[in-house]
């Protein structure tokens, strides 16, 4: 009995997910997220028309505003690190030994070198910015049009979200200037199944404007809902590690 | 040629009736006189006038790009004056009411600037950007009325930027950017819609102008008042006037002119000025010439008459200081009627913008220097100092050449010149 009642409620909850965008969006973004603290580790390989790059990174998150990245590999780029806290970035460089606090003007900088930038590492919200509405839907998949709110703190003109219809599994994210060209696409593939979300183990990052310039992400090792000790995420494991 | 009726009215030797004979000789050949007061008059007013359009010119570009760059006197904290940080804002505006007394002071308008970093979906841009009153801003600055696409800020919401500065960020008309700041409020956003370009045609207001509601501004940095109040001055008071609004500021607030606002731009103006003022020299020196050579046709044309004035008794000394006197009487007159005419050339120039048209002709490339299409020209006592020296050069010049050949002058050959 029990078991039904509760397949009822998942039922009435997709459903009224189904009528509501901005219960869609919170879904999709809750499967992105995986959802809780985590401790992973990133592939992160960065190509452009002439070189790739790979790096190895060891992250820290306590699943909310507060995140430690590490770089373990290649030789010549370990040892940096970089603390994420609400707005604030910091960064330890381990050649000056010091640590540095990024300014505003830095913060469109790209990471690594790579086609995410740290205001993508402080994560902006697509549920704060954006009024999303269903504007495709069958069987299988649907599309979310995300408009910015007025004065969103967002360059972007629209940003499109694929997902499967079952259990909203991101697919794709395209974000498009407002001239309506399509700038940036974010894809999804590998999914495991986290906390009751389907977490994307990979991530790839496709900069439209500039063809070859492409990220991707892998996530390996990662533990969701471990506990992180809050100094994980101080100065001190910015140098020191957690 | 001295007239025959009238007498010597002292012994020619007598060094006190030299002066009184000089201005005599001057009536006696009056075309050659009114010839040589002209070249010196306009010499002189060339002088007086070469030094009021380029020092008027240099206030000018001062006076423009401070109503681009700053304003024409700035009120601030004095630690914002070394740390220029929102952090070091002004504590309170309860001073506005007696600045604004002050007479001299046309407007005072609280601006609010800050650090930012635009954002567009291609390209981001460090930037300066400036809080303003958008209904007070035009009386304190020119960048309003340099909006060439698009409208002044209307309302919180609404950024205006320099044209070059919105190229960089591909943005265009209506379309949103995002700016980010950090300041009292800690880290900020908000996007804001463009509603205006500013195309000047200098490059420091094209490429830095980010101009946003002040309202907007207080909540993005959380600085309750401003971090400046902008005055506007007549042109030309700027320093005096500066002087008495800070007597009536509290402690810890200082009061800035334009001068000290952009002291770069006078350190550059005043090094020029040196340049400039060898220039002057050069062209006095040439003005001097003039005159001498003036004087010496005259000595040459009189050898018969400086021989009558020889065989009469009046020694080669006294006729070459004769001479002397006379190049300086006439450049005296010359003086006084070029100081006349070019004073009042510049008092009619530093009144009408009579200068601004006629530089506007040479398009951008005079644009750039952010005179804003008005120059006026510069009054001062010194210009009549500078023109005097063209009269003791050719005094001088006087000394050394037609004088120096007085000196050796023989009163018989003299009077069988044929000049």
């Amino acid at each position: 009995m029990k078991g039904k009642i509760l397949l009822l409620l998942l039922g009435l909850s997709l459903s009224s997910a189904a009528s509501d965008p901005q219960a869609v969006l919170k879904a999709i973004v809750d499967n992105q997220r995986g959802g809780g603290s985590v401790r992973a580790t990133l592939n992160l390989s960065v190509a452009r028309t002439d070189r790739q790059t790979q790096y190895v990174l060891d992250i820290v998150s306590d699943g909310n505003e507060r995140a430690l990245i590490q770089v373990k590999a290649p030789p010549r780029e370990a040892g940096q690190a970089f603390l994420r806290d609400g707005d604030n970035i910091l960064i330890y460089n381990p050649t000056l030994k010091r640590v540095l606090r990024l300014p505003p003007s830095g913060r469109s900088d790209s990471f690594l070198g790579s086609d995410l930038s740290y205001s993508d590492l402080s994560g902006r919200d697509l549920q704060r910015d954006y009024t999303p509405k269903i504007t495709a839907e069958d069987a299988n998949n649907l599309t979310l049009e995300l408009t910015p709110q007025p004065s969103a703190p967002t360059p972007y003109g629209k940003v499109t979200i694929q997902a499967k219809v079952k259990g909203y599994v991101p697919l794709e994210v395209t974000f498009f200037d407002q001239r309506s060209q399509a700038v940036k696409k974010v894809t999804f593939a590998q999914y495991a199944e986290v906390n009751g979300h389907s977490f994307p183990v990979q991530t790839t990052v496709e900069d439209l404007l500039h063809s070859g310039n492409r990220t991707t992400l892998v996530y390996s090792d990662y533990k969701f809902g471990v506990s992180i000790p809050s100094g994980c995420f101080d100065q001190r494991a910015l140098v020191a590690g957690c | 040629m001295v007239h025959p009726s009238t007498p010597l009215p002292i012994s020619p030797s007598s060094l006190a009736a030299l002066p009184r004979l000089a201005w005599r000789n001057l009536w006696r050949h009056r075309q050659r006189t009114f010839l040589l007061v002209a070249v010196v008059a306009y010499a002189t007013l060339a002088t007086v006038l070469f030094w009021g359009v380029q020092d008027g010119f240099n206030q000018s570009v001062l006076n423009g790009n401070a109503r681009y760059l700053a304003a024409p006197a700035l009120i601030s904290t004095t630690a914002y004056a070394d740390d220029p940080d929102p952090a070091q804002g002004l504590p309170n505006l309860d001073f506005l009411k007696r600045v604004q007394a002050v007479p001299g002071v046309r407007a005072a308008v609280p601006r609010l600037e800050f650090s930012v970093l635009l954002r567009s979906p291609y390209t981001a841009q460090a930037a300066q950007a400036r809080g303003v009153d958008p209904a007070l801003e035009s009386k304190v600055s020119d960048i309003p009325l340099r909006i060439k696409e698009g409208r002044m800020l209307e309302r919180a919401g609404e950024v205006v930027l320099g044209k070059e500065l919105a190229q960089r960020l591909d943005t265009r008309l209506g379309e949103r950017v995002v700016l980010d700041t950090s300041a009292l409020a800690g880290s900020q956003s908000a996007g804001l819609r463009l509603v205006g370009l500013v195309d000047s045609g200098l490059a420091a207001v094209d490429s830095g102008t980010v101009l946003i509601d002040l309202g907007q501004a207080r909540q993005l940095t959380g600085l309750k008042t401003a971090t400046q109040v902008a005055l506007d001055i007549p042109r030309g008071q700027e320093a005096q006037v500066t002087r008495a609004v800070q007597a009536v500021l509290p402690p810890g607030l200082r009061a800035a002119d334009v001068t000290q606002l952009l002291g770069a731009l006078t350190q550059t103006i005043n090094q020029k000025r040196g340049t400039i003022f060898v220039i002057g020299l050069i062209f006095s020196i040439f003005a001097a010439l003039a005159v001498t050579s003036t004087v010496l046709v005259s000595v040459l044309e009189r050898t018969r008459e400086f021989g009558v004035m020889g065989a009469l008794g009046m020694s080669p000394l006294r006729l070459a200081q004769m001479i002397t006197l006379e190049a300086v009487f006439a450049t005296t007159i010359g003086w006084a009627v070029g100081l006349v005419l070019g004073y009042g050339l510049n008092t009619w120039m530093a009144n009408y913008n009579v200068l601004g048209p006629v530089f506007a002709g040479y398009g951008g490339a005079f644009q750039t220097l952010g005179t804003g299409g008005e120059i006026y020209t510069a009054q001062s006592p010194v210009y009549a100092l500078y023109a005097a020296s063209t009269i003791v050069l050719a005094a001088l010049f006087s000394i050394l050449i037609p004088a120096r050949r007085m000196l050796q002058l023989e009163p018989a050959g003299a009077l069988r010149a044929e000049v």
